[in-house]
C-alpha cells in the first residue's frame, strides 16, 4: 500500500473521522483549525477557522452537512460543511471534550471538563435550534466522581453510553436523564469508543494498555484485546472481523526512549479470536485517532505528530484468512 | 501605488533563475485518463532534470450526494488551490507494507524490554576490580582506602569448578546464568529464542537479482506462485540499493517448488535469476 499523507496540521492530531459515505474525512489537532478532505485522493476541501484553542472533539451528522467540533476555549461549535461557515456555537464554562450527534442529528451530546474547579457535565442540545447565540442544553447531567473522556450515542437516540476517566462505563437514560447501569470497564482512563457498524457493539480503548469489546444494551464486556502500550484509538472493521488498535507510548516519555521501542504501528487483531495477525508502521509518534472507511477497504489514521495517514488495503489484507 | 501591484515584479533571486536558465517550458498532456505533466528544472549540482508525473484520471460512479460534494468549492485555507490534490499539504509516503503475523509466539515474546533486559544483565555481570562486589570499581566504597580484599573465600583449588556451576559456595545462585541454563531455555544453541522456531522448510533464496530491486518489484514476482508470509529483500544499508539476494517464506512448501521451479534460471531485469532452497543458518558459536 502506499499512503497519502495529509499535512494540514501543525499540532498533534486529537481525531478524525469519516462521514457516513465515506468521500469525506474530518481532522481535528490540538492547532486550532480542523480540515475537511476528501478521502479518496487526500485533496483538502476546506480548513475550518474560528476556534481559539485546541480542537479536542468532532462529529459529522448522517447527511454530511453539518460538522460540530468541541474545543479548549470553552465552545462547541457546528459548522457548514459546504462553505465551512459557523452554523451555531454555544458557550460552554470549561473544554469540550467529547462531541457527539445522535443519529438523526436531531440531538447532540457533548460533555465538558474538570478543570477550573468545575464538575464535569454531560449536556444533550437540540441541534435544530441551536444558532450562533447557542441555546440552552435540554439535559444537563453532573459528573462528579470521574470526567467523561469518551461517549457514544445508541441506535435510536435513546441512550448514550459514557467512558470515564477511571475506566468506568456507565450507560444513561436520555428522556429520564437516569443512570441505567454502570460497568468497571477498565483500569485506565478511556481514551476512544466507537461503535461496530450495526451499532450493536463497541471497542474502548484505554490506557491500560487493552481495548476491549462491549455489547452496547447490556454493556456486557465481551473480548480484549491486549498489546504492551496504552491503546488511544480502536475501530471495528465494517466489513470483516477485524479490530484495528493504534496507540504507543505516552507523548511524555517518547523523547527519553530510542524510536525502535516506540510501537507506533497501527495493530491489526480478529475480533472474536482476540489475536493480532498484522501490523502496519508508519507514524513517527503515537497514534492518537483512527477510523475505518465505511467501505472497509481503507483505513485512516491520525498520529501525535500531526500526520494524517490514509492507507489502502492491498490484496494480501483481503485474502487473508486467520489460522484457527 | 496600485500600478506596481499589478505589473507583479518578482524578486530578484527569481529574476536571476529565470534569465539564466534555457529550460524548456512546462508541458501537460492529457492522454486518455492519463495526465502527463512535464516539468524541467535544475537540481542541487546545476544539472538538467525532467520531472515527469503521470497522473491517473479515473471516473467513478458514486451517489449523488457524493458526486455534488466534490463540485463544492475550496474554503478557507486552501481556497486558492487548483482542482486536486495540493503537494503542500498531500504527500504521498512512501511505500509501506502490512506485517503479517502469523507464528503465534512471535508476539507474545516481549520483545521491546530488550534494552532493559540487557541493562539488568549487565548490573549483575559488574564485578569490583578492588573489592570483588557487584558494582562498578569507580564506585566502590573501599576506593582510595587501600583496603585489599583477602581471598580466603574462594580457595584457588575449587575456583574452577565453581566456575564451570551456576552455584557458588554458599549454595545460592551466581549472579550470571548463561542463556541456555536458564528457566525455559530449550538447551543450548537456543539464545535467540525466536530464531531456532522459524520455519524455514517452505523459505527460497532468490539470488542475482539486479540492484534497483524493490520489495514491490519481489512481491509482484512471487505473488503468482502462492501466500507467504515473509518477504526479505537485502539493501544496502545506507544506499537502500539491493544487494542482490532476497528471501521469501511461502507458506506452502508447493508454492515455494512452484518458485523455485520457474524462477530458476528466469530471465528478471536483464539478469538471470538463481532460485534455491534457503539453506538453515549456520549456527556460530
Amino acid at each position: 500500500m502506499r499512503p497519502l499523507m495529509l499535512h494540514g496540521h501543525e499540532r498533534p492530531i486529537t481525531q478524525i473521522k469519516y462521514n457516513r459515505e465515506g468521500d469525506l474525512l474530518f481532522s481535528s489537532a490540538k492547532d486550532h483549525v480542523p480540515n475537511v478532505w476528501y478521502s479518496l485522493n487526500g485533496e483538502r476541501l476546506g480548513s475550518l477557522h474560528g476556534h481559539q484553542g485546541a480542537v479536542w472533539c468532532l462529529d459529522v451528522n448522517w447527511e454530511s452537512t453539518h460538522l460540530m467540533t468541541g474545543a479548549a476555549d470553552n465552545s462547541l461549535k457546528i459548522w457548514d460543511i459546504s462553505t465551512g461557515q459557523v452554523i451555531g456555537s454555544i458557550t460552554t464554562v470549561s473544554t469540550v471534550r467529547t462531541c457527539v450527534f445522535s443519529f438523526s442529528a436531531d440531538l447532540a451530546a457533548f460533555s465538558t471538563d474538570t478543570q477550573r474547579k468545575q464538575t464535569c457535565h454531560i449536556n444533550v442540545i437540540d441541534c435544530r435550534i441551536t444558532d450562533s447565540f447557542g441555546s440552552e442544553p435540554i439535559l444537563s447531567l453532573p459528573v462528579p466522581d470521574s470526567k467523561v473522556t469518551a461517549l457514544q450515542w445508541g441506535p435510536i437516540d435513546e441512550k448514550i453510553v459514557t467512558g470515564h476517566e477511571n475506566g468506568r462505563l456507565c450507560q444513561w437514560e436520555v428522556r429520564m436523564g437516569k443512570l441505567l447501569t454502570e460497568v468497571e470497564g477498565h483500569q485506565g482512563n478511556i481514551n476512544d469508543m466507537q461503535m461496530s457498524r450495526d451499532g450493536l457493539m463497541f471497542v474502548t480503548a484505554s490506557s491500560d494498555h487493552t481495548a476491549k469489546l462491549f455489547d452496547f444494551e447490556s454493556l456486557l464486556h465481551l473480548k480484549t484485546y491486549t498489546t504492551e502500550r496504552p491503546v488511544n484509538s480502536a475501530a471495528i472493521s465494517p466489513i470483516l472481523d477485524h479490530v484495528v488498535l493504534g496507540g504507543g507510548q505516552d507523548a511524555a516519555i517518547v523523547t527519553t526512549t530510542s524510536s525502535r521501542v516506540g510501537k507506533f504501528d497501527s495493530r491489526f487483531f480478529h475480533l472474536i479470536f482476540e489475536e493480532e495477525f498484522a501490523r502496519v508502521k508508519g507514524h513517527f509518534g503515537p497514534i492518537n485517532s483512527l477510523a475505518f472507511h465505511p467501505d472497509g477497504k481503507s483505513y485512516a489514521t491520525g498520529g501525535e505528530d500531526g500526520y494524517v495517514r490514509l492507507q489502502s488495503f492491498d490484496q494480501s489484507y483481503f485474502e487473508f484468512n486467520f489460522d484457527y | 501605488m496600485p500600478a506596481i501591484e499589478d505589473t507583479k515584479i518578482s524578486s530578484w533571486a527569481d529574476e536571476v533563475d529565470e534569465t539564466s536558465e534555457d529550460l524548456p517550458p512546462p508541458s501537460e498532456v492529457i492522454d486518455n485518463g492519463l495526465k502527463i505533466v512535464t516539468v524541467y528544472r535544475r537540481n542541487e549540482d546545476g544539472k538538467k532534470e525532467k520531472l515527469i508525473c503521470t497522473y491517473k484520471t479515473e471516473k467513478r460512479v458514486v451517489s449523488k450526494t457524493v458526486a455534488f460534494r466534490k463540485t463544492w468549492k475550496k474554503y478557507g485555507a486552501s481556497a486558492n488551490d487548483k482542482p486536486g490534490p495540493n503537494p503542500a499539504t498531500t504527500i504521498a509516503a512512501e511505500e509501506t507494507f502490512m506485517q503479517f503475523i502469523t507464528s503465534k509466539e512471535d508476539h507474545d515474546k516481549p520483545d521491546d524490554d530488550l534494552l532493559e533486559k540487557l541493562r539488568g544483565m549487565a548490573d549483575k555481570t559488574v564485578k569490583c576490580r578492588t573489592c570483588n562486589g557487584d558494582h562498578w570499581t569507580l564506585k566502590c566504597p573501599f576506593k582510595d582506602t587501600g583496603y585489599m580484599p583477602t581471598k580466603v573465600n574462594v580457595p584457588p583449588a575449587l575456583d574452577d569448578k565453581k566456575n564451570l556451576m551456576p552455584m557458588d559456595d554458599k549454595n545460592k545462585p551466581s549472579k550470571y546464568i548463561p542463556p541456555y541454563m536458564r528457566d525455559g531455555a530449550k538447551g543450548r544453541g537456543d539464545a535467540m529464542g525466536h530464531r531456532g522456531q522459524r520455519d524455514d522448510s517452505c523459505a527460497i533464496r532468490l539470488s542475482n537479482l539486479s540492484e534497483s530491486t524493490q520489495e514491490v518489484d519481489l512481491e509482484e514476482l512471487v505473488r503468482p506462485f502462492g501466500d507467504y508470509s515473509k518477504l526479505f529483500l537485502a539493501k544496502d544499508k545506507n544506499t537502500g540499493a539491493c544487494k542482490g539476494f532476497a528471501y521469501i517464506h511461502f507458506k506452502h512448501k508447493l508454492s515455494a517448488a512452484n518458485a523455485i521451479a520457474f524462477l530458476d534460471g528466469h530471465g528478471y531485469d536483464h539478469l538471470i535469476l538463481a532460485a534455491e532452497w534457503s539453506k538453515p543458518q549456520v549456527q556460530q558459536h
